[in-house]
């Protein structure tokens, strides 16, 4: 995993585990915990469209952290991440409707769903790679959304299915600022087992598969195993943060998991960066505010109302303009971006290119 | 009793036969050189060992049998090899490389790894410790946190090397460590193949090209040829028999006829 040096002069490592310690020095504590103050002041600040902007970014979060483990760092392409999102959501939304399982039920069970997901479409990855392996996944999507919406009109629900918020002792969580909580917990945590795995055993297995197969196995490290961790680990994820997205929402329906949103999950991942965790979460907030941001600035432009019925184009073209810009300009995407103005000012005021292979 | 086994090895693909008939065994701490010209199946016989191809007859690791194991149960038995190309992990620093080499020996569960639990930390700890006496013993202080990929060929290949002693194997396989280096990394080199023979009583086999480094290392030497084997013995007398020079050099009556 990227680590980079710490920048503090007269910082002495002595130990081993000083060097696993994720905050090394005071710079580090004290930014995390500015970064920290400013994420709990937002809801505080924001307006209610803000906010509303705020969670759906911390939802993406999720999802793009899940699938850059599998992608980005087992290597493992996937186009089924709205099927699992969905999934997720669907387990949710039934348990809620059928038996009306509190929250406590529905969670583990969305978890649970997305390890047995996790391994049955795992199971290609043994024998297929890259393109071909995609297309298997793309099976995943069509399969849980026909069996949703399946659902959906056998149950008459067809406009989709109504979730009650969780209660906790009684009271039900409707402010939109304690879900801006809740996420920002599920979100941290989401990011919190990445790092972790990634820092040990499994993570340094899933870069090896990665990067050769054979070697990897060569080496003692169960190729077949690892490829079916990484699945079970990303699906069970991203389960959960479907069942996040039904509560938060409210609202379950297979409109909203079509294949554009696994679309948007991979360019999460590429726009942000492939190989880095930080790219994950600049890559969600990217992606997910990208569509308000042009329209945004389509409402600036005169003449505003002849352009309404014209946002939804423009909205798909400019994505795919930005996503053919990213590919062929910062195929490090803004992860990139970001550690080019770190170096900047690094080394300010001198004007210097950094090493190559530093700065990855 | 031998620590490796190769009997009766055998080896095609459709209808070309890589290994025919291959034999031989490696004693406790011995260094067997494999030679013989290009394509005569050294490599071929190392795949064969690790796993990763799947020929006809017997391999053994003391009682163990390897054939038909998959390479990772084989790696965990205490079989390590280098790759003729390095195939190293360049996005990744030298200590992670070594970790990784040394997979097999940790043992973390996942679980545990997600919260990385006191438990994991100090294996963590532990390996680094471990890992780091491997690159003690191989010079690599100064390179421990560059990316391998950026470091230069001479200390790729000794890092492919320390990758497969990060393993602590009981059987060594080397191939071609040596390719690609200058005097003075083989010289290296040789230092650090004496070192864990005589200090960690590793067995080893060696496939290489340099017969000066042969000579001087080897405690015996099997050669093939075209899949077969054409000698086997001490280095003086397998380096001066007339079917080894011929496979090498080629004969004058054999290039009149073909």
């Amino acid at each position: 995993m990227f680590r980079p040096l710490p920048r503090a002069s007269g910082y002495f490592r002595t130990d081993y585990a000083d060097e696993i310690a994720l905050l090394q020095t005071r710079g580090e504590r004290m930014s995390l915990a500015v970064f920290a103050l400013v994420l709990v002041a937002v809801p505080f600040i924001a307006s209610p469209f803000q906010l509303d902007l705020a969670c759906q970014v911390l939802l993406a979060s999720i999802g793009a952290l899940s699938l850059m483990l599998l992608t980005g760092y087992a290597g493992q392409i996937s186009l089924g991440h709205a099927g699992l999102i969905a999934a997720g959501a669907f387990t949710t939304g039934i348990l809620a409707r059928e038996i009306n399982a509190p929250f406590w039920v529905t969670l583990p069970a969305s978890a649970l769903t997305g390890v047995v997901l996790g391994l049955i479409f795992g199971l290609p990855s043994l024998r297929l790679r890259g393109l071909y392996l995609a297309v298997s996944t793309l099976a995943l999507h069509f399969i849980v959304i026909y069996l949703g919406g399946e659902y959906e009109t056998k149950r008459g629900f067809s406009t989709g299915i109504m979730v009650e918020k969780p209660k906790i002792a009684g009271v039900a969580l409707n402010d939109g600022r304690i879900w801006y909580f809740i996420l920002l917990v599920f979100a941290a945590a989401s990011l919190l087992i990445c790092i972790n795995l990634l820092r040990s055993r499994s993570g340094r297995a899933w870069r090896a598969i990665h990067a050769k197969e054979t070697v990897a196995e060569a080496l003692g490290i169960s190729v077949a195993g690892y490829k079916l961790l990484a699945f079970v680990i990303s699906s069970s994820m991203t389960c959960v943060a479907g069942s996040l997205f039904a509560y938060y929402r409210g609202f379950v329906s297979i409109e909203a998991f079509d294949l554009f949103l696994s679309i948007q999950y991979v360019a999460m991942i590429i726009i942000g960066g492939m190989g880095s965790l930080l790219g994950a979460l600049l890559g969600a907030m990217f992606v997910t505010l990208f569509p308000y941001a042009i329209e945004a600035l389509l409402k600036l432009l005169p003449n505003v109302q002849n352009l309404a019925g014209d946002i939804f184009a423009v909205n798909y073209a400019s994505f795919g303009v930005v996503m053919i810009l990213f590919l062929v300009l910062e195929p490090l995407g803004l992860v990139g971006i970001w550690r080019r103005i770190q170096n900047y000012f690094l080394l300010w005021p001198f004007k210097q290119k950094p090493l190559a292979g530093a700065g990855k | 009793m031998a620590d490796l086994t190769v009997e009766n090895l055998s080896l095609r693909f459709g209808g070309l036969t890589v290994l025919n008939d291959v034999s031989f065994a490696v004693e406790p701490g011995e260094l067997l050189a494999l030679i013989g010209p290009n394509g005569a199946g050294k490599t071929s016989v190392f795949n064969c060992i690790s796993g990763i191809y799947c020929g006809v007859g017997n391999i053994r690791l003391r009682n163990t049998n390897l054939m038909g194991r998959p390479p990772h149960e084989i790696a965990r038995l205490g079989v390590a090899r280098t790759f003729q190309h390095g195939e190293l992990f360049g996005d990744m620093s030298v200590l992670e490389n070594l970790l990784t080499g040394r997979h097999a020996r940790i043992r973390t569960n996942p679980i545990a790894e997600m919260l990385f639990l006191p438990s994991v930390r100090r294996a963590e700890v532990m390996h680094r410790q471990a890992v780091e006496r491997i690159i003690d013993v191989v010079d690599l202080e100064r390179y421990r946190h560059a990316p391998v990929g950026a470091l230069p060929f001479g200390v790729q290949k000794i890092v492919g090397f320390a990758r497969a002693l990060a393993l602590e194997p009981s059987v060594m396989l080397l191939d071609e460590p040596s390719a690609g280096l200058n005097r003075e990394e083989r010289e290296d080199l040789a230092r650090f193949i004496l070192r864990i023979k005589h200090e960690l009583k590793m067995t080893i086999i060696w496939i290489e090209h340099d017969m000066q480094m042969i000579a001087d290392l080897a405690d015996r030497i099997h050669v093939l040829d075209y899949g077969r084997t054409i000698a086997e013995g001490a280095p003086d007398d397998v380096l001066n028999d007339p079917n080894v020079l011929t496979a090498y050099l080629g004969t004058t009556t054999e290039s009149a006829g073909g």
